[in-house]
């Protein structure tokens, strides 16, 4: 494997790329170079600036500043039909495949050997796809439907498309979130293949075991700036995690360490076990804000919906406040007093096309219904009554939802669970995709929510953010509770290491 | 004619729009009525006969049944939903309050097997539908299918010609004078469905909930409101004023068969969609569908005051739906 072979010429170089974003710098004044043969890890935490530049490589976002050299050549066309066609490809967590088609017709998809261009040519189209799964040692049926084939499987196959295309640069993106060890082991053997084949790979992850298991190259991001690109062999991964994680940025909380003690509890959570979570056991107590933290498929998502009831666990049980308690939906998880606040607001949390005022009452339409008939005044007041409250920036509580920025959204559907009237909330990324302003507005309604004495569950892979509002932090790792402190007593770098390095691996 | 929104989906939305901003919305909510108002004049231009208080009763009896279940079509749409089974829906409660009064059994009896059959089966549409995850086009179509069989089975084909008392209450006409001025009898069940509708839709949290889940059935979900059994209440609800239109449709022409509503499934769906109301769900209101459900009506009459062939009925009703369609999204 080339390592940092010069005689090699580099396949993809970006020079002093920036970006900028209303409001936000999400990449400044990056460097990087990648030589064909050779993985390059991208590192960093949620917000670092690793998809954004995935995005201006691939033809997403042109770059504001700098440039982006591929082959020799500057890009100056940017788009992701441009980037495919000189032989950049990007595959995802969850590549973008036909689903009901075959193999060989996701592979070959728009590029199928004809008769004259005319008639497809079915025998030499598999025999093509055939030979190509064979050249990279994938054991891969060319007839059998994406549909049925595993996830590791359908990355596999959408890189094949890109090699059919003669990719030169393969950028995958979280490849292995969604797989378990003896599935990454396999694409990793795969990816070893290509480089053999002289092939690029950008790999980008969170996992730092893989990331030194494969790349030769490690660059690490933070806040959209680079730290440092280092040969993985003179690196260990705890400098990596100490790289990521920076020095300034160590938030250190005075008070809260204390909330919990002589309170009740509002949610007792007792040995939980499911095919993702392994004797998951804690507490939340009334008062009390609690963060959960972990990477993506780490299990916060898996818990939050066991405690709302849309999943039930294989072993363990849930007590609210102090009784035992098994939820068969949402309905009677919010009647019982919890509330959930999905992470994906427009796909699963309001109603975009209606108003304000109608969303933060659907939870509770009985409240605002006597005889049958629900009193519009009675709606308003209740809307404008959350709306004050969590000053909600709205002209009209009449607005349409699908109006309102994200950090407001996000409000309305606190201003819900304040409708419903909920003792336990369980909130998913709240502060994902919203402005700084709105960050810290939201941190504040959380706190609030806490003084009334409510307990609050924070689901965040934002350990930053999550450092700055929340008593108690449990960091997640694989489905198992790998640490849980006092708010006060960690630090970012530590949970950091719980969740990604090499402490959590031995807890 | 609308106090209903432009866009939003509950109807609080209008009250606080500035008086521009409402002019501006409506140019788009309340096209059908300006194509209405254009077509009565260049009509009524044409033709002396064309604006007489006969040639709109006319229209209004002509429209009444289909507008009934453009009422609880609108509603399902709202929801996400539809219903294809109306037609021989209808034509089944027809029959069945045929046959039984054919056999000497008392009117209200007959009626409230009709209207119960209807029923019926718009709670069976509501179960399949609630329990499936396939769409309802598909559901209520198959139920469509096995209607029209079962209609077809029990008149031996041949329609039941006499609907006695149903035909006296729906056949004619109300008393001139206040406080009727002898409109058509259909007019009575006519303007309490759209009444209802427009209060069901406003003021119950059961209308309510189908703007939800028509908006966005997930977050319905997840605000704990019972998507199946909401789902199953308005298809009862659409099963029961489908049996409604039967009842009407049936007085009316004093007939009851298998064909007695052909096309209605698609028409009232049509109508509602013209009005405004959101294929997709989530969006509409009653008042809104009836725009759709009147434009029909004039278009119809009118194309039978210029003379042509009731084949440019179904070409001006076709165009009518596809501009309706490119209306709705330009609004957005």
């Amino acid at each position: 494997m080339p390592v940092t072979d010069s005689v090699q010429p580099s396949l993809l170089e970006v020079e002093h790329v920036g970006k900028h974003f209303p409001g936000v710098r999400a990449l400044h004044d990056v460097s990087l170079t990648l030589r064909a043969g050779e993985v390059h890890a991208l590192v960093g935490q949620n917000g670092a600036g690793k998809s954004t530049l995935v995005k201006c490589i691939s033809g997403v976002h042109p770059p504001d500043e700098g440039r982006i050299v591929f082959e020799g050549r500057e890009i100056t066309t940017y788009s992701p039909k441009h980037a495919y066609d000189i032989g950049i490809a990007v595959v995802h967590q969850r590549p973008q495949l036909l689903p009901g088609l075959s193999v060989t017709e996701n592979v070959l998809l728009g590029h199928y050997p004809t008769f004259g261009g005319a008639i497809v040519d079915r025998k030499q189209g598999i025999e093509r796809t055939r030979a190509l799964l064979e050249r990279f040692r994938l054991d891969i049926d060319p007839l059998a439907p994406v549909a049925r084939l595993a996830p590791p499987e359908r990355q596999q196959v959408a890189i094949a498309k890109a090699l059919y295309r003669d990719a030169k640069l393969v950028i995958l993106d979280e490849p292995t979130a969604a797989l378990d060890a003896e599935r990454s082991e396999r694409l990793f053997a795969f990816i070893r293949d290509l480089t053999e084949a002289n092939v690029g790979v950008l790999y980008v992850s969170h996992h730092l075991e893989e990331v030194f298991g494969l790349a030769d190259l490690v660059t690490v991001l933070r806040d959209g700036e680079l730290v440092a690109t280092r040969p993985t062999g003179e690196l260990t991964q705890d400098e990596v995690v100490t790289l990521m994680a920076g020095r300034r940025l160590e938030v250190v909380r005075g008070a809260g360490a204390k909330v919990a003690e002589g309170r009740k509890t509002a949610l007792e959570i007792e040995h939980l076990q499911t095919d993702v979570l392994h004797d998951v056991d804690f507490d939340v107590h009334e008062g009390e804000v609690v963060g959960i933290t972990g990477v993506i498929g780490a299990g916060g998502h898996e818990i939050a919906r066991i405690i709302f009831g849309l999943d039930r666990p294989a072993a363990g049980r849930v007590l609210l406040a102090g009784k035992p308690y098994e939820s068969r939906g949402p309905k009677q998880s919010i009647a019982n007093g919890v509330f959930l606040v999905p992470e994906d607001l427009a796909r699963d949390g309001l109603v975009p096309e209606m108003s304000i005022a109608g969303n933060v009452t659907l939870v509770d339409l009985g409240s605002i219904t006597r005889y049958g008939v629900i009193s519009l005044a009675r709606e308003r007041a209740v809307a404008r009554r959350f709306v004050n409250e969590l000053s909600i920036a709205t002209s009209s509580i009449d607005t349409p939802v699908r109006n309102l920025s994200g950090g407001n959204q996000q409000k309305v559907l606190l201003a819900k669970a304040l409708t419903a009237e909920a003792s336990l909330l369980v909130l998913e990324e709240p502060t994902q995709g919203v402005d700084v302003h709105a960050k810290a507005e939201i941190h504040r309604i959380v706190r609030d929510l806490a003084a009334q004495g409510k307990g609050v569950m924070v689901i965040s892979s934002d350990v930053r953010d999550l450092l700055l509002f929340v008593d108690r932090v449990i960091a997640l790792r694989a489905g198992r509770i790998v640490g849980d402190t006092a708010a006060a007593d960690t630090s970012y770098a530590q949970l950091l290491d719980l969740t990604v390095g090499a402490a959590g691996a031995v807890a | 004619m609308s106090s209903e929104s432009g866009t939003g989906a509950t109807p609080v939305d209008v009250q606080r729009r500035s008086l521009l901003g409402r002019l501006r919305v409506d140019i788009y909510a309340v096209w059908p009525i300006a194509v209405m108002i254009l077509i009565i004049i260049v009509t009524a231009l044409r033709s002396s006969r064309y604006l007489t208080v006969f040639n709109f009763e006319n229209i209004l009896s002509q429209i009444a049944p289909l507008g009934i279940v453009t009422m609880g079509q609108a509603v399902l749409l709202i929801s996400g939903g539809l219903d294809l089974s109306v037609g021989y829906n209808i034509a089944l409660s027809s029959i069945v309050t045929g046959l039984l009064l054919e056999h000497g059994y008392p009117l209200w009896l007959a009626i409230a097997a009709g209207v119960g059959a209807a029923t019926g089966v718009g709670f069976c549409n509501g179960v399949l539908v609630a329990q499936n995850r396939a769409h309802p086009f598909i559901i209520t179509l198959g139920v469509s299918l096995f209607l029209f069989g079962l209609d077809t089975q029990l008149t031996g084909g041949a329609p039941v010609n006499d609907m006695k008392g149903l035909y006296t209450a729906f056949g004619g006409n109300l008393p001139p004078g206040f406080p009727f001025f002898g409109l058509p009898s259909l007019t009575i069940p006519f303007v309490i469905v759209i009444l209802l509708a427009f209060a069901f839709l406003r003021w119950t949290p059961l209308g309510r909930r189908a703007y939800a889940i028509g908006g966005n059935e997930e977050a319905a979900y997840l605000s704990g409101i019972p998507v199946k059994r909401t789902k199953i209440y308005l298809y009862t609800i659409m099963g029961a004023i489908v049996g409604l239109a039967g009842m009407c449709l049936a007085g009316e022409i004093n007939e009851a068969s298998f064909n007695l509503a052909q096309n209605f499934e698609l028409e009232s769906i049509a109508c509602a969609v013209i009005g405004g109301t959101a294929l997709f769900g989530g969006r509409g209101g009653a008042f809104r569908s009836l725009q759709g459900v009147a434009l029909w009506g004039i278009v119809l009459n009118a194309i039978v005051f210029a003379g042509l062939s009731s084949n440019y009925q179904q070409m001006a009703l076709g165009a009518i739906i596809v501009v309706a369609v490119m209306v709705t999204r330009a609004q957005r």
